[in-house]
C-alpha cells in the first residue's frame, strides 16, 4: 500500500520547541510532504496515543559520505565483518532494500537505515575535499531516507590561503561562493586552520593562533577571521563551521578561547567543542577547561557549537586535521591511513577506543557533559559525538539517557578512570537534568535552526513532514534508540518499530552569487597547478535545486 | 560534419586524463588529441557492437532479459556476478544491487597483485596522497621497480614535471630515482640507479626503513653502503614520492612486497613527508572497489550469498568455479577484464554478459548484451587510480539503453532470494 499523500496523526503529546510547544496533545496534519494547518474530514489518519512527537533529527555534524569516509570503511574490513547487516524487510512495493555491514562506519545504505531507524532524517557530512565532492553525491545517492549535505574544507586551500597572502578577501569570498556551488556543497568547513597546509609542507603543525605559515603572512587568525567574513556576507544558511588548531592537546583551550575571542560579534559555529576544552599543557598533564570555554560561549550570542561527545567504546577518527592522525598513529601504535589531497587539505584515519578505565577517555568524556550541563542556551550548544571521531551516532540514546538522567551518568561516572577528573565540576556532582523540551532542541530544533534550515526542525505549517514518535519509557535509552513511528518527508518509514520504508532523502545544497572575475583568475590557477580540468571541477547534473539564500 | 568534445576523460589506464580533445565524424572518432597511445587504442574510432543473442541467436531486447532473469532464476547453488571494466559508477551501484538481491558471489577486476596492495593496506593503513600532491611537492620521486612510460605512458609528464608548485625552479627542483626490481627497471633518465635481485627486494625494503629509523638490521648485504645512501637522501627530501606498479610486474612477487613498501612510505612520515602511490590499470576498476566499499564495506571479494556481505579475498570465483561451486554467472563489464583463469571456468557455466563489446567475449555466453563504453558512450563518473572522481562523457550514441537501465531492468525480472538453493 502506497502511503496516504495526506495524514492527520492525533493523540501524540508535541515537544515543538521552536513553536513553544511543551507536551501538548494536539492533531498534527500533513499534506504532500508538509505539515498543514488542517486536512479534508475522512482523511487517513494515525493514532499515536502514548507517544510524543517531535521533529525529525537533525544531525548538524557527522562524517557519512566522503571520500574519507570510504578510506575508513576500506580500512576496517574486521569491524564490517564482525558485522553483516541483512536487508531490513520493507513493504512491498518498495524498491529492493539492500544488505550492508556495521561497525563504527557501516556502509552507505546500512548509514541511512539506521538514521531513520533512530529518528533522524537529516544529516550534514561535515568534512569533503572540494576535489572529491562528486564521490560525496555518489555515497548520499546510496544513502537512503535521510535528506543530506556536506561542509567543504577551505582552510587549508592553497588558492585561498594565497587571496589571504595578498590581501584579496573579495576574491576570498567570491572563491567560496563559487566552491559551494561548484561541489554542491551546503557550508564553509575549516579544520585546523593553516595546520594541515603546514603539515604538507614540512613545517608540521601551526600550534598558535599567529603562527605564520611557511614564510607568509598567514596566520589561522588570518584563515578564521576571512573565512566567517566569507560565510556571513554571502549570508550562508550556515556560519562558517570551525574545528580549531590543537584538537585533541592539554592545553588547549586557550587556542580555542582565543578563536572565539577572534571572531566575537560575528556568526561562527565552533564544532566538537568537547576536544577543543582541555587545559594543563606539556608536561603538565590534562585537565578539563569545560567551564572557562562554555561561560564565553554562554556569554557571545553570536557563537554556537557542538559537542563532539565522547562515549566509551570502538570509535574511528577519521580528520582533515592530518598531523593530530599522525601523532594519535604515533601514540597509539594502531594502523594509519594519511591521504594529502592536492591543493586542498588532507586525510587522516586511526581506529581507535574511548575506555572507561583510561583517564584521558574519562576526562574527554567527562569534559564533554560539564559543556551540555552548564550550557545556557541549548539552542546554541547542540547534540554531537562528530561520529564515528567520539563514537558512533548509534550511541545518541545513551548520551540522551545521561543528560536527562543524572543517576544513569552517576553510574558511568563511578566506572571510569578518575585520575584527571580532580576538580571537575561533573565529578563534583552537576545535578542538573536535560527536560525532554531541551533535548527536541539540542537534537533537532537547535541544529535546524544553526544550519539555516527553515522548513526543518520545528513542526509549524509549512515544515518539512519530518517527524519521530518515541513511546513514553522510564528507560531513556531504550526510549530514543527505538522511536515507534517515523515520518519522513510524508512518508511513514518506520512502523511500530520496523523500518518499512526507504525513500530517496534530498541533497541540501547552495549556490551563492559571486563576482565572476574570479573565474578567469581560477581558470589559470587550474591551469597552473591542478590535474583536474578547470571545466570538470564543478559536479554537474545534480538531481535537487540548491536552496535559496537570505 | 566533425564535432569536437573538450576535456574528455580517457580510462585508458588509471591516469585518467581528463584533457583529451576528442573529435568525432560521422559516428566515428577520428582524433583524441593529446591522448597516449594506450589512450588512442581505447578509444579506438568508437565503434562497437550492438548485438543482442541467447543461445547464439539475434534476439529482441525483452526477450534476452527475459532469458537472463530464467537462467539466473533457475540456477540452482550459487551465482557469480563478475564486475569488469568499462563501467561507470552508476552500472558498477546497480551491479553490486543485482548481486546483493541474487545473494551471489562477487569478483571484480582487480589483479591478484592489486588485492594483495588492498589487503596489505588493511593491516596497515597507508601513507598516500592524490597525485597532484606528486605534481606539486614532491621533490623526490622513487620510482620501485617500475618505469611508468609503458603502462601509463602520460603519468611522468602530467604528475612528475620538471616543475611543481611548491619546488624550486629547474632541474634541481625534483631528482628521480630508480631502484630497479631484476627485469622491472625504472626511468632511464633517472638520476640516481639502484638494482636489486628480485630475492633482495623485501629486505632491502626492511633495510631501507631501519636506517630511516636510525637503525640497522646487522648483517650487511653487499648492497647496503648503496641503500644508506638513499636512505640519506630520503631523509633529505622535503617530500618523497615512492612509486610503485599496483598491477603487474615480470617477476612473481612475494605478498610481503607491498606491506614493506607500505611501511617505509610509513615511516618516512616520521622525519619527513612521504606518500606512496601504486599506479592501477583503467577502465573504472578503482571505480569499481569505490563503490563495493561503501555499498558493502569491502573493496572486493564480496560475498552475499548469507544475505549480507561478507569477505572473502581468500576464495577467489576462480578456485569456486574449479570445485564447481558457482551454478551461473552475470558478467557485467567489458568481458575481455575477466582474467583468463576465471573465462575457463565460465565456459563451464551458464552465462549472461552485459557489457561493452559482450558479443565478442573470448568465453562462451547464453546470453549476450553489447553495451557501450563507459568514458565514450555512458556519461557518468569514473574514478583516477588515486580515488579522485572525474566526469565521463559520452562522445558518441551507443547500443541502449545504458548499462545502468539494463542492469535494473534485469532486476525487476529476478525475485530476489531469500536463500541459496541447492
Amino acid at each position: 500500500m502506497k502511503s496516504p499523500e495526506r495524514l492527520r496523526i492525533v493523540g501524540a503529546a508535541v515537544y515543538d520547541p521552536l513553536n513553544g510547544i511543551q507536551g501538548d496533545v494536539r492533531d498534527i496534519c500533513i499534506e504532500d510532504g508538509r505539515i498543514v494547518a488542517q486536512v479534508p474530514l475522512g482523511t487517513p489518519t494515525l493514532n499515536a496515543r502514548g507517544t510524543i512527537v517531535m521533529p525529525g533529527g537533525v544531525d548538524i555534524h557527522s562524517h557519512v559520505a566522503s571520500s574519507a569516509c570510504n578510506h575508513a570503511r576500506r580500512l576496517l574490513p574486521e569491524e564490517h565483518t564482525a558485522e553483516p547487516v541483512p536487508a531490513p524487510e520493507l513493504r512491498d512495493g518498495e524498491a529492493p532494500a539492500r544488505s550492508g555491514t556495521g561497525g563504527t562506519l557501516p556502509s552507505t545504505f546500512t548509514t541511512g537505515y539506521r538514521y531513520a531507524g533512530l529518528g533522524y532524517t537529516t544529516v550534514f557530512d561535515a568534512a569533503v575535499a572540494p576535489l572529491t565532492a562528486r564521490h560525496s553525491h555518489e555515497e548520499f545517492d546510496d544513502t537512503p531516507i535521510v535528506d543530506g549535505g556536506f561542509f567543504v574544507l577551505l582552510g587549508n586551500d592553497e588558492y585561498l590561503l594565497r587571496q589571504i597572502e595578498t590581501g584579496n578577501p573579495d576574491r576570498a569570498r567570491d572563491y567560496a561562493a563559487w566552491i559551494l556551488g561548484a561541489t554542491g556543497g551546503y557550508a564553509i568547513k575549516v579544520v585546523n586552520p593553516g595546520g594541515i597546509q603546514a603539515w604538507k609542507s614540512g613545517q608540521r603543525n601551526l600550534t598558535e593562533i599567529d603562527q605564520p605559515l611557511g614564510s607568509s603572512r598567514v596566520t589561522p587568525r588570518a584563515i578564521l577571521e576571512t573565512l566567517t567574513d566569507a560565510a556571513n556576507s554571502l549570508r550562508l544558511p550556515h556560519p562558517v563551521h570551525i574545528h580549531c588548531n590543537n584538537l585533541g592537546v592539554p592545553g588547549n583551550a586557550r587556542t580555542t578561547l582565543q578563536s572565539m575571542e577572534t571572531l566575537a560579534g560575528r556568526r561562527a559555529h565552533f564544532t566538537h567543542l568537547q576536544f577543543h576544552c582541555y587545559g594543563g599543557g606539556a608536561g603538565d598533564g590534562w585537565s578539563s577547561a569545560a567551564q572557562r570555554v562554555i561561560e564565553y560561549l554562554n556569554a557571545n550570542p553570536l557563537l554556537s557549537a557542538d559537542v563532539g561527545q565522547v562515549m566509551f567504546g570502538p570509535a574511528t577518527t577519521i580528520s582533515a586535521d592530518a598531523p593530530i592522525e599522525y601523532l594519535l598513529h604515533a601514540n597509539s601504535g594502531r594502523k594509519w591511513t594519511n591521504i594529502d589531497v592536492e591543493l586542498e587539505t588532507g586525510c587522516g584515519i586511526v581506529p581507535y577506543s574511548f575506555q572507561e578505565r583510561a583517564a584521558v577517555s574519562a576526562l574527554q568524556w567527562a569534559v564533554g557533559l560539564e559543556l551540555f550541563l552548564l550550557s545556557a542556551d541549548p539552542w546554541r550548544l547542540v547534540l554531537s559525538t562528530d561520529h564515528p571521531n567520539g563514537g558512533s551516532f548509534l550511541s545518541y540514546p545513551t548520551l540522551i539517557q545521561q543528560l536527562m538522567d543524572r543517576d544513569a551518568r552517576a553510574e558511568q561516572l563511578k566506572r571510569v578512570n578518575a585520575k584527571l577528573l580532580a576538580g571537575s565540576v561533573l565529578a563534583d556532582g552537576l545535578s542538573r537534568e536535560y527536560t525532554l523540551n531541551e533535548i527536541a532542541i539540542v537534537t533537532r530544533a537547535g541544529p535546524a535552526r544553526l544550519l539555516g534550515l527553515r522548513h526543518k526542525g520545528h513542526l509549524g505549517v509549512g515544515a518539512d513532514a519530518d517527524l519521530t514518535f518515541y513511546s513514553r519509557e522510564r528507560n531513556i535509552a531504550r526510549m530514543f534508540a527505538r522511536p515507534r513511528y517515523v515520518i519522513k518527508g510524508g512518508v511513514l518509514v518506520v512502523e511500530e518499530g520496523q523500518l518499512r520504508r526507504a525513500p530517496a532523502g534530498r541533497r541540501l545544497r547552495v549556490s551563492p552569487g559571486h563576482d565572476t572575475a574570479v573565474l578567469r583568475d581560477l581558470r589559470r590557477h587550474f591551469n597552473a597547478h591542478a590535474t583536474v580540468a578547470f571545466e570538470n571541477f564543478p559536479v554537474r547534473g545534480l538531481r535537487d535545486a540548491p536552496m535559496e539564500i537570505g | 560534419m566533425s564535432s569536437s568534445f573538450q576535456h574528455v576523460t580517457c580510462l585508458g589506464c588509471g591516469c585518467a586524463c581528463d584533457d583529451i580533445v576528442v573529435t568525432v565524424e560521422n559516428e566515428r572518432i577520428i582524433r583524441a588529441e593529446r591522448a597516449c597511445p594506450l589512450g588512442v587504442a581505447w578509444f579506438g574510432d568508437g565503434r562497437v557492437p550492438g548485438e543482442i543473442r541467447v543461445d547464439g541467436h539475434p534476439s529482441g531486447l525483452e526477450e534476452a532479459l527475459d532469458g537472463a532473469a530464467d537462467l539466473l532464476r533457475a540456477a540452482r547453488g550459487r551465482l557469480l556476478v563478475f564486475l569488469g571494466a568499462d563501467l561507470t559508477c552508476s552500472a558498477q551501484r546497480a551491479a553490486v544491487g543485482i548481486a546483493d538481491r541474487l545473494r551471489a558471489v562477487t569478483e571484480s577486476v582487480v589483479s591478484e597483485n592489486a588485492s594483495a596492495g588492498i589487503l596489505a593496506a588493511q593491516r596497515r593503513g597507508r601513507a598516500g596522497c592524490t597525485l597532484g600532491e606528486i605534481r606539486n611537492r614532491a621533490d623526490l620521486v622513487l620510482f620501485w621497480g617500475t618505469d611508468p612510460d609503458e603502462q601509463y605512458p602520460r603519468f611522468r609528464s602530467r604528475f612528475t614535471p620538471l616543475s611543481g608548485l611548491h619546488l624550486r625552479r629547474g632541474h634541481a627542483g625534483r631528482s628521480i630515482v630508480s631502484v630497479a626490481i631484476g627485469t622491472d627497471t625504472g626511468p632511464a633518465e633517472a638520476d640516481l640507479h639502484l638494482t636489486l635481485a628480485p630475492q633482495e627486494e623485501v629486505a632491502a625494503l626492511a633495510e631501507l626503513r631501519a636506517r630511516l629509523l636510525g637503525r640497522s638490521l646487522g648483517d650487511p648485504a653487499p648492497w647496503s653502503p648503496e641503500l644508506a645512501g638513499l636512505a640519506d637522501r630520503l631523509l633529505r627530501a622535503k617530500y618523497v614520492a615512492l612509486i610503485h606498479d599496483g598491477e603487474r610486474s615480470d617477476q612473481q612477487r612475494p605478498p610481503e612486497r607491498i606491506e614493506a613498501l607500505i611501511a617505509l612510505a610509513q615511516a618516512l612520515n616520521g622525519p619527513t613527508r612521504a606518500a606512496l602511490t601504486s599506479l592501477r590499470g583503467g577502465g573504472n576498476r578503482s571505480g569499481v572497489e569505490a563503490v563495493l566499499t561503501w555499498q558493502t564495506g569491502f573493496p572486493f571479494a564480496v560475498d552475499f550469498s548469507r544475505g549480507a556481505p561478507r569477505y572473502q579475498p581468500d576464495r577467489r570465483a576462480a578456485d569456486r568455479l574449479d570445485a564447481g561451486a558457482l551454478a551461473a554467472a552475470l558478467v557485467v563489464g567489458a568481458p575481455t577484464s575477466v582474467p583468463e583463469t576465471l573465462q575457463r571456468g565460465l565456459a563451464r557455466i551458464p552465462t549472461v554478459v552485459v557489457g561493452p563489446r559482450a558479443s565478442e567475449a573470448p568465453f562462451p555466453a547464453r546470453v549476450i548484451i553489447d553495451t557501450g563504453v563507459a568514458g565514450i558512450h555512458e556519461p557518468g563518473v569514473g574514478y583516477r587510480m588515486d580515488d579522485v572522481p572525474l566526469p565521463l562523457q559520452g562522445v558518441l550514441p551507443g547500443p541502449r539503453p545504458a548499462t545502468e537501465t539494463l542492469i535494473q531492468l534485469l532486476g525487476r525480472l529476478v525475485p530476489g532470494r531469500t536463500e541459496v538453493r541447492s
